[in-house]
């Protein structure tokens, strides 16, 4: 198995258990810095799943699945008791074309997270340290 | 501890936790004086992924060869700072690829050893405590209630009782968002001024390096394990909260010290983030 397949298949058993009822989508506490994700949770929420299943979502859903900051809250919020964090997790993966798909929402990424990192070790670790736990 | 020989434990510290050398040697130290011999790993050669979230190929090949690594050091545990890498090992690392070790956080692992640990909780600190929680993260590990009873094993400390909690899991899930950083510094600033907060305890990495700025606005910030290693007397000075404070970063980190990180690497992406200005 590799992670895409894990995407995949995740993405398409939580889609078919979610009734996007929107209860995920009124818990959370980041619909702050998305406030068309309110307007009607169960439309927003239809979007996200359909994200899940390689859809292009929509615009309500995708603000939303933007914002995402895994603070969790919407897992205990589903009725139907499903791992409502992961599911928006594995939607804003997929809305960041991590499937080879063209993106959907704004990708952040740092591309010099590594030599980054490796730089402030320089400033921290001793040379021996950096030998053993880098 | 050299992963030449097969240690207890993996202390899996994550990446961005460079900026904070201090906090990995005394966790690791920490561990070591309740019975955990654990050997720290991280940075990108021990990545869970996440870096690359837009692309499943590099994200599972990092992730996988990152379980490959603690599979083969033949380690029975691996103890987990970053809630990131937490959850991905649990979510998407060890269903993908199997692991051969258990997965513990530190904060866990320290709480679980707590009758060894307390006794050796013996300099007082003195400090009436905000611990800065999230509302991720406590789902999986109750992180926002272990955190503040490690402390209150230390003489000296009051932990305040607040119901604050901000959103995400961290404070590097709110950078990405326009303003709910500075809502929540905000948020933060204003309990501890109401309660008459002397210092603010962060509990991750991401959250610290955001939130030692608050020290212009007159309160301490320190990490939870930075309070850990004052009682028991080991040293953690906060180099990266001195160099983000200061006036003149390339004056506060010495010649010695810059030259050690290169002075392009240094220019490129290290000042930028020390001389950024804070969010509130």
């Amino acid at each position: 198995m590799t992670l895409a397949d894990r995407i995949r298949d995740e993405g398409a058993r939580l889609a078919a258990a979610c009734t996007a009822c929107g209860a995920c989508v009124r818990a959370c506490p980041m619909t702050a810095y998305a406030p068309a994700a309110l307007a009607d949770t169960s439309l927003t929420a239809f979007g996200m799943r359909d994200l899940l299943t390689g859809g292009v979502g929509n615009a309500p859903g995708l603000a939303w699945v933007a914002v995402c900051a895994r603070s969790g809250v919407c897992s205990d919020a589903c009725p139907e008791h499903l791992d409502a964090a992961f599911l928006l997790r594995l939607a804003q993966m997929r809305a960041k074309g991590a499937l080879d798909e063209a993106p959907r929402i704004p990708v952040k990424e740092d591309t010099g997270f590594s030599a980054r990192v490796k730089a402030f070790a320089r400033l921290t670790l001793t040379e021996g340290e950096q030998a053993e736990w880098l | 501890m050299a992963m030449n020989s097969t240690p207890d434990a993996i202390f899996w510290y994550g990446c961005n936790m460079t900026r904070h050398g201090e906090v990995i040697r005394a966790s690791a130290r920490i561990l070591e004086a309740v019975g955990v011999a654990a050997a720290p790993r991280g940075g990108p050669a021990a990545c869970c992924g996440s870096p690359k979230d837009a692309n499943a190929r590099i994200n599972g090949g990092m992730a996988r060869r990152t379980v490959q690594a603690f599979n083969g050091s033949g380690a029975a545990a691996v103890i987990t700072w970053c809630p990131s890498c937490h959850m991905n090992m649990q979510d998407s690392m060890a269903p993908v690829t199997p692991t051969n070790f258990e997965t513990q956080h530190i904060t866990e692992a320290l709480w679980a050893r707590r009758a060894v640990l307390a006794p050796l909780l013996t300099q007082a600190v003195p400090a009436r405590v905000l611990v800065h929680g999230h509302l991720g993260f406590q789902g999986r590990v109750p992180i926002n209630d272990l955190v503040p009873a490690l402390l209150r094993l230390i003489p000296g400390v009051t932990v305040l009782d607040h119901p604050y909690r901000a959103p995400g899991h961290m404070c590097s899930s709110l950078a990405g968002v326009p303003g709910a950083l500075a809502d929540c510094h905000r948020a933060l600033l204003a309990v501890a001024e109401e309660n008459r907060v002397d210092t603010l305890v962060t509990i991750f990495h991401s959250c610290h390096r955001e939130a030692v700025a608050l020290e212009r606005h007159g309160l301490r910030v320190m990490n939870w394990i930075h309070l850990l290693a004052a009682a028991m007397g080991l040293p953690a000075e906060d180099a990266y909260k001195t160099w983000r404070n200061a006036q003149d970063a390339r004056a506060a980190i010495g010649d010695e010290r810059l030259a050690q990180a290169g002075e392009t690497a240094f220019a490129r992406l290290v000042e930028p983030e020390l001389g950024k200005p804070p969010v509130v």
